[in-house]
């Protein structure tokens, strides 16, 4: 009987860390002070839960071998391979589906701008100013990147904020932030939707925003990066029609409160190891007993 | 590395050019032969290249084309201010859908106009922080 645990552990864990604890970690605003620790943890939580779900499956075979023949313990292997299964094929599919409609996206809005922007500062191709008053500051990720800007956030913004925003958005670029929310997306798409947290992916979206926007505190100073967020809300808002509050209160906040986090990081970087490492000595356990 | 001549960017390039020329006559309709002979003006191009870009817009929906008489006339089937208006639309309108969220990457979200006054407390905290005497 003590070979049915490891299995049926690995599945328990994959519900853990795929729908429990993303909605307890959501909740820990105070690991904003750390973005790269805590997403690192965010990707180790949505890892482990893949390898236990994958690896339910391949740890119950040891109880079936040794000729002790499959007796009443079928409904496990029934069980386990199901769940192992079903989260392959949709972490397939989902990757499958998100990263074609991303590229679609990408691609059919890079060849817009490309025609209606107009080149940035010093004919800087990859930089396209499109003719509109309103503030806007985007990027279009992938092999032929972009940034962005309407004529309104060049008017509206002095040098040194401007030089925040690209600082910003360059950062996204540099750091390939596209493929980590990609990746986060796909997961939470591979998960049936009454189970998926909404709040998780935006948990990991303000993340990443606040690392982007540490980037842009190095080198233009955290007054010009706070100012050129205001800029940009304060002149969009009367044409925005939000529900919520956007992302730029809290991420205000964080400029003005920041301090340093040893101790959080220290935290997130140990709850990611064991989040990874849990899953695997589950699943080889099992082949040394 | 230069670009080849049929390389993506130097199409893209010759389809910009094309779209200034065509919205340079305001929603008038031009020939083939008129585009080809405006940018033939500044550079090196073959009349095919022009109907080929022309072609490629048309598949695009950027342009519309209509016979008359013999020969096609070409015309941009929206003004550029028109596109950047849509395309402003879209992609703040749509910052609620997690697609265009993941695909474009934005320097902020969308604000709500009763937050404004919050985020000016939060501004006013970073520059107090980092002019305390001030
Ligand atoms: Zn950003």
């Amino acid at each position: 009987m003590i070979a049915a645990m490891p299995p049926l552990a690995l599945v328990v864990l994959a519900l853990l860390m795929g729908g429990v604890w993303p909605r307890l970690m959501a909740r820990q605003t105070r690991f904003r002070y750390t973005p790269q620790a805590a997403l690192l943890a965010w990707q180790a939580v949505s890892l482990g839960a893949i390898i236990s779900a994958l690896a339910a499956a391949p740890a119950a075979i040891p109880s079936f071998s040794g000729g002790r023949g499959l007796g009443d313990q079928w409904v496990l292997l029934a069980l386990v391979c199901l769940v192992s299964g079903a989260v392959l094929i949709s972490l397939l599919v989902s990757g499958h589906r998100v990263g074609t409609r991303l590229r679609a996206l990408r691609d059919d809005h890079l060849a817009l701008v490309d025609l209606i922007g107009a080149d940035g500062q010093g004919r800087d191709r990859s930089v396209r100013v499109l003719e509109h008053p309103l503030p806007t500051a985007y990027c279009i990720p992938g092999r032929r990147s972009r940034v962005v800007l309407s004529q309104g956030t060049l008017e509206q913004l002095s040098t040194a904020e401007l030089d925040a925003v690209l600082a910003h958005e360059r950062a996204h670029l540099q750091a390939r932030h596209d493929l980590l929310l990609e990746f986060f997306t796909v997961v939470h798409e591979a998960v049936p939707a009454p189970l998926r947290v909404p709040v998780a992916l935006d948990e990991v979206r303000l993340l990443i925003e606040v690392l982007a926007d540490r980037v842009a505190i190095r080198e233009a100073g955290a007054v010009h990066t706070a100012r050129a967020l205001f800029a940009v809300a304060a002149g969009r808002a009367p044409d925005e029609v939000m529900s919520g509050g956007s992302a730029a209160g809290p991420r205000l906040q964080l400029m003005a409160g920041a301090h340093s986090t040893p101790w959080l990081t220290l935290l997130a970087y140990a709850f990611a190891l064991a989040s990874v490492l849990a899953p695997v000595a589950l699943a080889v356990w099992p082949f040394t007993m | 590395m230069p670009d080849g001549p049929s390389s993506p960017t130097r199409l893209g390039d010759l389809e910009r050019v094309v779209m200034e020329t065509l919205w340079a006559h305001e929603r008038g309709t031009l020939t083939v032969r008129a585009v080809h002979n405006e940018l033939a003006a500044d550079r090196d191009i073959a009349y095919t290249t022009v109907l080929t870009v022309l072609d490629r817009l048309a598949k695009k929906g950027m342009v519309l084309r209509e016979r008359v008489g013999r020969s096609w006339e070409y015309r941009a089937a929206a003004s550029r201010a028109e596109l950047t208006a849509a395309s402003m639309r879209h992609t703040m309108e749509d910052v609620d859908s997690g697609d265009r969220r993941a695909a474009l990457m934005h320097f902020l979200d969308g604000a709500s106009t009763d937050e404004v006054a919050d985020l000016r407390a939060a501004l006013a905290e970073v520059e107090r922080r980092a002019n305390p005497d001030a």
